[in-house]
C-alpha cells in the first residue's frame, strides 16, 4: 500500500493545490490577524462578516481539494505539497556506525482523504457555528476576541490535520490546546471558568508530553532500507520505513517490538489527553464553562476528535504494536461506558452533551484502536454533525432561558421553540442510534468491524451495546426532561424561538445529520467496502478480517432493538411514569452516587495528586526557600556589604593617594611583564 | 652618536621620575599640571631616541601626536582650574575632595 502511494505522488496538480491550501490556512489567519490586531476597534458589523467569512471561504478551498481529490484513480490520491525549507541542519555524531544524515523539515501540508475529510469537519462544521455566534455572542462585550480566536483556532486545527511533518502536526497540537484555554476561559471575570480552563490546558500538557516523547522516539529510531538512521520528521517516510518490509528489525521494523509499543503507548497519552478518555478525561465536562459555540465547534466537533485522528494517522506504528493499539481499544470502551453511566445522572445539558461527547469518542478510540479506521473516521463524521447540533439547539435554549443550564428549570419548551426542539429531537435520534439517522449506521458499522476483532471480541461488542442503550437513556431524558411536560419555572413558560442567524445552522446541520449516514448504505448489502470507507481506503487501508454477513445481521437487529430499548424506557421513565425516576437511587444507592459523582475522578486526583503537589510546595517554600535558598542570598548580600565598606576607605579624596595607588600599580605590572619577558 | 642612547633614556627616566614625584607632592594644581607635562615630554624623549635607535619613523610620529594631546589636555586642565578659581576657591589640590567617601 506504502509503494503504490509513493509511485502516484505526480498525480495532483501541485501548485494549484498549494494555491488551495495556502488559501485554507491563509483566510483563518488572516481573519484572526485582522480582529485581533484590530484591539476591538473593527465594527462589529465587519466583524460579523470577517470571522464566519473566512472559515467559509476555507470551507470552498477544501471543497475544490475534494473535487481535485475525487477527480483521480483511488491509488493516485495523495500528494504533499512543500512551501518552504524550515530547517536544514546537518546532525549525527560523525563517523562510527552513525551515518552523517542531514535533518530536514519542510512546511509541507499533507493532502489525501483523511486529512481532506477532517479539513471538511472543520471548516463545514466550524463555518455553520461560526454564523451561529453571530447571533449567540451578540451581546457580549468580548466579541472580536471571540471571533479572533475562533479564527486562530481554526487556523490551528487546520495545521493539525494537514502538516506532513511531526513538528508542525506538534505545534498545531499544541495552538488547538491554548486557543482552547483561552476560549474556555473565554469569560475570564467568571473564577470557575478560568478554573477550567487552567485544568483543561494542564491536562493537555500532560498529554504533549507524552505525543513529544513519542515523535523523538520515533525520530532516534527510525531506519531507512539501508540501515541506515533516516533522522526525519516526515510523517510519509515515517510509515514507509514501519512495519513489515521495513528493514529494521530490532527497531520499528520489529512486529511488538517494546520500543513500537512504547512509542504507540506514548503517542496515544498525546490522544487521550485531548480526546478526553480516561485518565485523562476530567477537564472536558468543566471545559463547559466557555461559550456554547465552543463546545459544539472544539470539544464536540473538531479537537477532541483530534486523538481520534493521530490514532487514524499513525496506524501504521499501531499496526505494528497489537499491545498498544489493544490498550487504545480497551481504554476507549471503558471510557465510552463510564461516561454513558456519568451521563443519565447530570442535570446539567451542557454537561450530559459533554459526557455523551466522551462515551461516543470513546467509541471511536475502541474503532481505530481495534483496526476498524474507517469506522472510526465515519462515526467522528457523523458525530461532528449531530453532537455540533445538539450543543447549538441547547445553546438556542440555554439563550432563550437567559443562560440556564439546569434541564430541572426548563421544560414544556416543545411548544414555544418547535424548530429547535425539531433539531434537538433529530440530534437526539441520530445519536441514540435510531435507524436512519446518522448515527445508526455509523455506530452499527462501528460494533459489527469490533465483532469481527477475534474470538474475545463479543464482550466488547457487549459494552458497546450497553453504551447504546445507555446513550439512547440519557439523550432522551434531556429531551422529555427540557422539551416535554410542564415549565418549570416562569423563564421556561415565556422561553422564545431564537433569532434566524442561529437557527440556520441549526436546520442546516439537522439536514446533515439526517442524511450524512446514507453515505455508507451499502452496509445494507453486507458489503466490506462503502462509499465513505472506500474514500478513505488510500489512506488507511481495509479492515483485514470481517465477521459474517450473518453475525452482522444479528448485531444490527439487537442492537437497534436495544437503541429503540433506551429511548421506550425514557418513555416509561419520564412519559408514562410507569416506572419511578427515583427507582435506581432508592435500591441502588451506591451505583447512583458513583454516577452523579462522577465516578469521583476529581476527588480521586485531588487527594492523590493535587493535595500532595499543594503540601510538596508548601514544604519546599518553608524548608528550600527560607532556610537555604533566602539564606545563600541574604549571606551573598552580607559579603558585598563588608567588601563596600572595606573598600569605600580608599576614597581618601586626596589626589596625591590616587597617584600613588596608580603609579604603585604600574610599576608592579611592569615588574611582572619583565619578569615574563626575561 | 649611538653611545648617546643610554645617556638619553636615563634622562627620560629622571624626568619620568620627577614629574611623578611632582604630581604626588605638590598641592599647587599648576605645578602638578606642569608635572605632567615633565612626564609627557619625558615619554617623547624615549620614544623619540627609540625611533633614532631604531632608524624608523613611527616613534617620532607617535612623539608629535603626544604633544598634540598634551596641548588639548592643557586646554581642559587649564580650563577646569580656572573654573575652580573663579568660584572663589583656593587652589590646593588637597582642599578638592568632595569626592572621597
Amino acid at each position: 500500500m506504502t509503494s503504490v502511494r509513493c509511485a502516484s505522488e505526480k498525480a495532483m496538480n501541485p501548485t494549484f493545490t498549494m494555491v488551495l491550501c495556502a488559501v485554507a490556512l491563509g483566510l483563518p489567519t488572516a481573519g484572526f490577524l485582522v480582529s485581533a490586531l484590530s484591539a476591538g476597534k473593527l465594527p462589529r458589523r465587519v466583524v460579523s462578516f470577517l470571522g464566519p467569512g473566512v472559515v467559509l471561504g476555507a470551507f470552498v478551498a477544501t471543497l475544490i481539494l475534494l473535487a481535485e481529490l475525487l477527480a483521480q484513480p483511488p491509488a493516485s490520491r495523495g500528494i504533499t505539497v512543500a512551501f518552504w525549507h524550515w530547517l536544514n541542519l546537518s546532525v549525527g555524531s560523525g563517523g562510527g556506525a552513525v551515518a552523517r544524515s542531514g535533518f530536514n523539515a519542510d512546511f509541507s501540508v499533507r493532502i489525501d482523504s483523511l486529512s481532506v475529510l477532517m479539513m471538511l469537519v472543520i471548516t463545514g462544521i466550524g463555518g455553520l457555528i461560526h454564523v451561529y455566534s453571530v447571533g449567540y455572542m451578540a451581546e457580549d462585550p468580548g466579541y472580536n476576541r471571540f471571533f479572533a480566536y475562533m479564527n486562530l483556532f481554526i487556523t490551528s486545527m487546520l495545521l493539525l490535520v494537514m502538516s506532513e511533518n511531526l513538528i508542525f502536526l506538534i505545534i498545531g497540537w499544541s495552538m488547538v490546546a491554548f486557543v482552547s484555554y483561552a476560549l474556555i476561559a473565554f469569560w475570564y471575570q467568571r473564577p470557575a471558568a478560568v478554573t477550567a480552563g487552567r485544568k483543561a490546558f494542564i491536562t493537555q500538557v500532560i498529554g504533549d508530553v507524552g505525543l513529544v516523547l513519542g515523535a523523538f522516539l520515533i525520530f532516534l529510531n527510525l531506519r531507512g532500507s539501508g540501515g541506515q538512521l533516516l533522522h526525519s520528521v516526515d510523517l510519509q517516510t515515517i510509515f514507509a520505513n514501519v512495519g513489515p518490509g521495513a528493514h529494521n528489525q530490532n527497531g520499528l521494523g520489529s512486529m511488538g517490538g517494546g520500543l513500537v509499543t512504547t512509542i504507540g503507548l506514548l503517542l496515544f497519552l498525546g490522544a487521550a489527553a485531548k480526546s478526553a478518555q480516561w485518565p485523562l478525561h476530567t477537564w472536558l465536562p468543566d471545559a463547559m464553562e466557555g461559550p456554547t459555540p465552543v463546545s459544539a465547534l472544539i470539544h464536540a466537533a473538531t479537537m477532541v476528535t483530534a486523538g481520534v485522528y493521530l490514532v487514524a494517522r499513525f496506524h501504521p506504528i499501531y499496526q505494528q504494536a497489537p499491545v498498544a493499539a489493544g490498550v487504545v481499544a480497551a481504554v476507549g470502551i471503558g471510557t465510552a461506558l463510564m461516561a454513558a453511566i456519568i451521563g443519565c445522572t447530570q442535570f446539567d445539558i451542557k454537561r450530559v452533551i459533554a459526557y455523551s461527547t466522551m462515551s461516543q469518542i470513546g467509541l471511536m478510540i475502541f474503532a481505530v484502536g481495534a483496526g476498524a479506521y474507517s469506522a472510526g473516521m465515519f462515526q467522528f463524521f457523523t458525530h461532528a454533525c449531530f453532537k455540533a447540533l445538539l450543543f447549538l439547539a441547547a445553546g438556542n435554549v440555554i439563550h432563550a432561558l437567559g443562560d440556564e443550564q439546569d434541564i430541572r428549570s426548563m421544560g414544556g419548551l416543545s411548544t414555544r421553540m418547535k424548530l429547535t426542539f425539531g433539531a434537538f429531537l433529530v440530534g437526539s435520534l441520530a445519536l441514540a442510534g435510531i435507524p436512519f439517522f446518522a448515527g445508526w449506521f455509523s455506530k452499527e458499522e462501528l460494533l459489527s468491524s469490533g465483532l469481527a476483532l477475534g474470538p474475545a471480541v463479543p464482550w466488547l461488542w457487549v459494552l458497546g451495546v450497553a453504551v447504546n442503550v445507555l446513550t439512547s437513556f440519557y439523550i432522551f431524558r434531556v429531551v422529555w426532561m427540557a422539551f416535554r411536560g410542564q415549565p418549570a419555572t416562569s423563564r421556561a413558560s415565556t422561553a422564545h424561538e431564537a433569532r434566524p442567524v442561529m437557527l440556520i445552522p441549526v436546520l442546516l446541520l439537522a439536514v446533515l445529520a439526517t442524511v450524512v449516514g446514507f453515505l455508507n448504505i451499502d452496509f445494507f448489502g453486507f458489503h466490506p467496502i462503502t462509499v465513505f470507507s472506500e474514500f478513505l481506503q488510500p489512506v488507511v487501508g481495509t479492515p483485514s478480517a470481517h465477521a459474517s454477513a450473518g453475525i452482522q445481521a444479528l448485531a444490527l437487529v439487537i442492537g437497534t432493538l436495544l437503541s429503540l430499548g433506551g429511548l421506550t424506557l425514557v418513555w416509561m421513565v419520564y412519559g408514562r411514569r410507569l416506572i419511578a425516576a427515583d427507582l435506581i437511587s432508592r435500591h441502588l444507592p451506591w451505583l447512583y452516587q458513583l454516577s452523579l459523582q462522577k465516578f469521583y475522578w476529581d476527588e480521586i486526583y485531588d487527594v492523590t495528586l493535587v493535595r500532595p503537589t499543594v503540601a510538596l510546595a508548601a514544604t519546599v517554600t518553608q524548608v528550600l526557600e527560607a532556610d537555604l535558598f533566602d539564606e545563600l542570598v541574604k549571606g551573598v548580600k552580607q559579603g558585598v556589604l563588608t567588601l563596600a565598606d572595606d573598600l569605600r576607605t580608599m576614597q581618601t579624596g586626596f589626589f596625591r593617594d590616587y597617584a600613588l595607588i596608580f603609579f604603585v600599580c604600574a610599576v608592579i605590572g611592569l615588574v611582572v611583564l619583565g619578569l615574563r619577558l626575561a | 652618536m649611538n653611545g648617546l642612547f643610554p645617556g638619553f633614556l636615563t634622562l627620560s627616566a629622571a624626568m619620568f621620575a620627577l614629574g611623578a614625584l611632582g604630581v604626588m607632592v605638590r598641592r599647587n594644581p599648576l605645578v602638578v599640571f606642569m608635572s605632567i607635562e615633565l612626564m609627557l615630554n619625558a615619554g617623547n624623549l624615549a620614544l623619540v631616541t627609540y625611533a633614532r635607535y631604531t632608524h624608523t619613523m613611527a616613534g617620532q610620529v607617535f612623539a608629535l601626536i603626544v604633544i598634540a594631546v598634551a596641548a588639548s589636555e592643557v586646554v581642559v586642565g587649564l580650563a577646569l582650574i580656572t573654573g575652580v578659581y573663579r568660584s572663589g576657591r583656593r587652589l590646593d589640590i588637597d582642599d578638592l575632595s568632595e569626592m572621597r567617601e
